[in-house]
């Protein structure tokens, strides 16, 4: 049969973000597939060097969209690393509250991205309305909706307002009384079922060959988290699980996803209890004077993607060496999309793309 | 155990020549090799537990002449201890014609990071499959992640060219 070449994006509905795929196609069926990156490259990290220390956050949350909080946590830590700051404890509790709301947000717009694509519409517009309540809490707490600079070297911007861990218990409980109309209508519909199972499949030896992280392993039944290996901010100090399942197909990806929300609501109901008093930060240096010894350091955290990290050089001025993210998306765009969409139908470019949770800005950077 | 890394690091200064490695006590460890020992390294710590490739990465060090390539390497099916400990796997190589060996044979994921470095500092990775560009859409004189390419003389020389939509001369 004769070969067709098609491009999937950049300009594409089913596209999720600045991104494109060329597939080599035989009839329907996809016989190779190449991912063009590079639409949304704004060479953030060479832009990095040429700014002072604090003057680099803003840029960093931009690096991802959909959730940049975890970029603003890398580059704390990092900076912290390199300077010797301490953080309070009270601000590794608010750090770990606002990141697994954060969590719950980014996984919300996965949602969002994936029922839409299917057709479940209904389902779509509920998570996007479910997060919009969680912007609502960041807009409280920072004054931005989805920007929020608020983790700096040594803590948090500024505390939490008079009676907001109630106002977060309260939209959490909103969400969270939805999981069973969620479940109804999505979860545990047929249709879900015969459109995702066994669609984009991994084998855990590839997953781990190809470099996955994230709910892409965890959905192959490798139990790995960095919250539990190397715990960061307060993830140590409460109990939590890490949610798996052994199929590593687009059902159990977004399966993952779920349970990793409610975990998260939980995890946050448990730190808000467990929540001490005390200081928000700790003072730093004039920032417009701020000059870190000679030093680099590599930090990694579990963003809502997987294994994010950061490798920062410091040269003994008052700017960044050299910065470089690594991102999940990756790996997850770049390497295992292609494998995984071999011998795949093109009605599931889509599918297997949104269920591997890539988002273009993570990989052009 | 209090430092997962100590084993390690005498196993690495038997097995290897004129390597240096130092812990920071952190979970992170530093070995620095000679150019030719690093894709051995690579395989042998895969083999034994760091199987998962976090990061290429690169840094230009002007003033020593040289480009720093950093393989960053941690493990996902190990024990605990082991499982919190990063290598940051270190060499130099020249600035003038940068040539390197590609790693894409032991770790699945290095490809696009190596097609990256081909394209942010102009390194050559022989035997890598795809050597294409991945990000950039034009074409640079010096590669532009390299210190001394200057982005603010860069950006002058190559927007400032472009007219203003209302601008009509040279068409009438």
């Amino acid at each position: 049969m004769r070969e067709l070449e098609l491009y999937f994006g950049p300009q594409h509905l089913g596209m999720v973000g600045n991104f494109s795929i060329t597939l080599q196609v035989e009839g329907d069926r996809i016989v190779k597939a190449t991912a063009n990156p590079g639409f949304l490259h704004r060479g953030f990290e060479k832009l990095m060097e040429q700014r002072t220390w604090i003057q680099n956050f803003p840029l960093v949350c931009r690096i991802n969209v959909v959730e940049p909080d975890h970029m603003e946590l890398m580059y704390a830590m990092a900076v912290e690393k390199l300077a010797g700051i301490e953080v309070p404890e009270r601000a590794q509790f608010i750090r770990s509250i606002y990141l697994e709301l954060a969590r719950v947000g980014s996984h919300l717009f996965g949602l969002w991205a994936y029922a839409n694509m299917l057709g479940f519409d209904t389902v779509a517009n509920w998570a996007m309305y479910h997060r919009d309540l969680i912007l609502d809490l960041f807009e409280e707490l920072t004054g931005g909706r989805v920007y929020h600079i608020y983790l700096w070297p040594g803590g948090v911007r500024r505390d939490f307002p008079e009676g907001f861990e109630e106002r977060i218990r309260s939209t959490l409980h909103t969400i969270g009384s939805c999981v069973p109309d969620y479940d109804d209508t999505f979860f545990h519909n047929r249709l879900f079922y015969e459109r995702a199972h066994g669609v984009g499949k991994l084998s855990r030896e590839d997953a781990c060959r190809m470099g996955a992280v994230g709910q892409v392993l965890r959905a192959t039944g490798m139990k790995k988290d960095i919250r539990k290996t190397e715990p960061y901010a307060a993830y140590d100090q409460v109990d939590w699980e890490i949610p798996v399942r052994t199929d590593g197909d687009a059902y159990s990806r977004i399966w993952v996803v779920r349970d990793e929300m409610i975990e998260s609501v939980h995890m946050i109901f448990k730190l808000l209890d467990k929540l001490p008093k005390g200081e928000a930060y700790q003072r730093i240096p004039n920032p417009f004077k701020w000059k870190i010894p000679e030093s680099e350091v590599y930090v990694r955290c579990e963003s809502s993607r997987g294994e994010l990290g950061l490798y920062l050089v410091s040269d003994g001025g008052d700017k960044p060496c050299r910065a470089h993210f690594r991102t999940p998306s990756y790996s997850h765009g770049l390497t295992i999309l292609e494998k995984a969409l071999e011998n795949e139908s093109i009605a599931d470019v889509g599918n297997i793309m949104i269920s591997l949770y890539i988002t273009a800005p993570e990989i052009d950077r | 155990m209090k430092n997962p890394g100590k084993k390690l690091q005498d196993e690495l200064r038997s097995m290897f020549e004129s390597i240096s490695t130092e812990g920071d006590g952190e979970n992170r460890m530093t070995v620095k090799c000679r150019k030719e020992a690093v894709i051995t390294m690579l395989s042998f710590l895969k083999k034994t537990g760091f199987d998962h490739l976090a990061l290429i990465s690169c840094v230009d060090r002007l003033n020593d002449n040289v480009l720093e390539l950093v393989y960053i390497l941690s493990s996902y099916g190990g024990d605990v201890a082991m499982q919190k400990l990063n290598i940051l796997l270190k060499t130099t190589i020249p600035r003038e014609n940068p040539q390197f060996y590609t790693a894409t044979e032991i770790f699945g994921n290095a490809s696009p990071y190596e097609r990256e470095l081909h394209e942010l500092y102009g390194i050559l990775f022989r035997g890598h499959p795809r050597l294409t560009p991945l990000f950039l859409e034009r074409e640079y004189d010096i590669p532009p992640f390299r210190k001394d390419f200057d982005t603010r003389k860069y950006v002058k020389d190559v927007f400032d060219q472009i007219p203003f939509v209302d601008d009509k001369k040279g068409r009438t």
